[in-house]
């Protein structure tokens, strides 16, 4: 049971991690950023290339070295979310909203395919790996360094919700949520601030991108797809929008993937934690924490 | 335009072939049908997952062809190879398919992914082309009994014959068996589970292309096996051997030919050691290999992998097929490949069962040690 608990904690820390990328872009434009889990793996790309580039320096201290590539890619993956914003969203701002979703799959497709050219399509492995022992603790087997990949989640998750509580630029950001127009009258400036946040979300994607490259050791240019899917399901359980709701929602997906796991058996995973999903969006749809949004006029 | 000329031409040959095959006779017919190279299409993956097995396939198969040709080739005509990618991929795995037959391929001898070779059957098979499977070993591509299906790779049962062998062999009582949902792979895990009997404790599905199995390996690790065998392909196999090692599971780990790859080792890391494999002979633990690893290495600069000496036997077998119908004629090459008694290939001397399949698996077991896979046990 505590090893359910654990299993489920760990991989939905990831899975908060990404989605509140998602969950920031759509509360401020509306926009659901299918593009998102590409970030994720151009994140976890960067991060290789940066530790293959260090050779053998990095086998030497690795956690420090990896707690720097984790910066680096942050910055770099950040920049990569601005850029695609700048590019692929920005021109489209006034269009009908389904124009801008078929823009972000395109993106999405641009990305990976892009990736596959640069990288080849075989998939890499990580040049330093954090592999340590298992140790029990009241019945759960876990490593420390995934203790250390839980903190460095909390510790972004932490810093992320008193960046938008409690500084100018999350006023700014909420204020942007709320109506963009009066916030240009204001005098926020709007592209900046959009910006900012694509910044912001596209970093938390490449850090866990690079922690899950360190971690799982396995990188491949679709990596991104299927935990961009999952990162949406979380997001929506946990209220789409809503920073704390997207991180609860993280933690809840993978609780019920682990014990749908356990109660179903591996192939009815999935058809279990996307069942609740349709559930979620039938009965509560809008989620968790998520508030009703009065409809702008 | 060329295409047209090409096809209505095979129309009069088989035409000419259908009526008057008594009074041409074998070779008159066959000469004057075509001087252009015989084609042969090969579909194996070149992207997605299984990328990483393409090129040791089309190398292998290059160097066969290339082999014959300067020996003359076949029937006074050059061999030529076509590959196409599949991805491992049903759809794509078909419109490949498409593409190679209107390209005017005689023979097909890819088929690494099962899921993705069983759709392109019927294509192949409108068109009258033989194929040899070189890697694919679904029991499920032999369960239609299609004339122009031939595999040389062991089937799913064989494998799993093996398999239960091996197990039976360690001594181990409680088995695991993990597959990836995938028509190849739960083919395996669900022959081996009844030859197991109450050994087998559980089958677990896993969803490929996931970073987390922790939450299957907890599954398996609930029933307290001494045996786990994975009969998926290698980039689950290295993140299931590794997960499983860290959740403090200290039994075997065996996996199924798919997963025999360099690459197992890499993702795998350090707890790869002592990992067993059901694999068919593979070019380090041939005996007799060794000048054919040489020339293989010299030629395209690494070494060959898994499923190159399939490949390689795959043209091998094609062109002699053609040699003995004295043409390229589907049915004529069907009829060929039926009577080959003997053949020498790398698994064995070759002799068809009324399924088209070897007569026997030739599965061994494979163990990892000293970063490679290594001869443990020949099962004979």
């Amino acid at each position: 049971m505590t090893q359910l608990v654990w299993n489920g904690l760990f991989v939905g820390s990831f899975y908060a991690l990404v989605a509140l990328g998602y969950s920031m872009v759509y509360g401020i434009i509306k926009l659901l950023n299918f593009a998102h889990g590409d970030l994720y793996m151009l994140g976890a790309f960067s991060g290789f290339a940066v530790l293959s580039a260090l050779g053998g320096v990095a086998t030497a201290m690795t956690l420090p070295v990896l707690l720097a590539v984790l910066l680096m890619t942050m910055v770099s993956t950040g920049l990569a979310g601005v850029v695609l914003e700048r590019v692929a969203y920005r021109p489209l701002r006034g269009a009908p909203r389904l124009s801008l979703l078929i823009t972000a799959v395109g993106a999405s497709f641009a990305i990976e395919y892009g990736m596959r050219i640069v990288a080849g399509p075989d998939p890499q492995v990580y040049p330093v790996r954090l592999s340590g022992t298992a140790i029990e603790v009241f019945g759960a087997w876990f490593t420390l360094q995934q203790l250390v990949l839980i903190g460095v989640a909390v510790v972004l998750m932490v810093g992320l919700n008193l960046l938008v509580t409690r500084t100018r630029e999350g006023r700014a950001m909420r204020a942007i949520a709320l109506d963009p127009r009066t916030s240009s009258l204001m005098g926020i400036d709007v592209n900046a601030v959009i910006s900012r946040t694509f910044f912001i979300g596209s970093a938390l994607a490449g850090a866990a991108g690079v922690m899950a490259g360190a971690y799982y050791g396995k990188i491949d240019f679709l990596m991104g797809f299927l935990i961009g899917l999952k990162a949406f399901t979380a997001a929506v359980i946990g209220g789409i929008g809503n920073i704390s709701g997207t991180m609860l929602g993280g933690l809840v997906l993978g609780l019920l993937e682990s014990f749908g796991t356990y109660w179903l058996g591996g192939e009815w995973r999935d058809v279990f934690a996307f069942g609740v999903l349709i559930l979620f969006l039938t009965v509560r749809p809008t989620g968790l924490l998520g508030e009703r949004v009065t409809e702008r006029v | 335009m060329r295409k047209t000329h090409i096809l209505s031409l095979a129309a009069t040959a088989m035409m000419l072939a259908g009526c008057g095959q008594g009074l041409l006779g074998n070779g008159g017919g066959a000469q004057d049908e075509a001087k252009g190279p015989i084609r042969l299409g090969m579909l194996v993956p070149q992207s997605g997952s299984e990328a990483a097995i393409g090129p040791y396939m089309t190398n292998a198969a290059q160097l066969a062809i290339d082999e014959i040709n300067a020996k003359g080739g076949v029937l006074g005509r050059q061999l030529q190879l076509k590959a196409a990618d599949d991805a491992c991929d049903a759809q794509t795995a078909v419109a490949a398919a498409n593409k190679v037959v209107t390209e005017g391929v005689e023979v097909s001898i890819g088929g690494y992914c099962s899921g993705a070779t069983l759709p392109t059957l019927p294509v192949f098979g409108k068109a009258n082309i033989p194929m040899i499977i070189p890697a694919a070993n679904s029991q499920e591509l032999v369960d239609q009994k299609l004339k122009h299906v031939f595999l040389i790779n062991g089937t799913g049962t064989q494998q799993a014959e093996a398999a239960s062998k091996w197990i039976a062999k360690q001594g181990a009582t409680r088995v695991a068996l993990m597959h990836d949902n995938t028509s190849y792979s739960k083919d395996i895990a669900v022959r081996t589970q009844p030859m197991l009997g109450d050994k087998a404790v559980i089958t677990e599905a896993v969803t490929p292309k996931e970073s987390d199995y922790s939450a299957n390996i907890h599954n398996v690790l609930q029933k307290k096996p001494d045996f786990v065998y994975w009969t998926g392909y290698f980039q689950e196999g290295g993140l299931i051997i590794r997960q499983l090692r860290q959740a403090g599971f200290k039994g075997s780990i065996m996996v199924g030919d798919g997963s025999v790859s360099a690459k197992l080792g890499e993702i795998a890391g350090p707890e790869v050691d002592g990992v067993f494999a059901t694999m068919t002979p593979i070019p380090d633990t041939l005996p007799d290999a060794k000048g054919w690893i040489d020339s293989y290495t010299k030629k395209f600069g690494s070494a060959p992998g898994p499923y190159s000496n399939q490949a390689y036997d795959a043209v091998r077998l094609a062109a002699e097929a053609i040699t003995k119908a004295g043409s390229t004629d589907g049915a004529k090459v069907i009829s060929a490949l039926e009577g080959i008694n003997g053949f020498a290939m790398f698994s064995g001397p070759l002799k068809f069962t009324p399924e088209h399949t070897l007569s026997a698996g030739g599965f061994q077991i494979l163990v990892w040690k000293d970063g490679k896979f290594a001869l443990q046990d020949a099962l004979s």
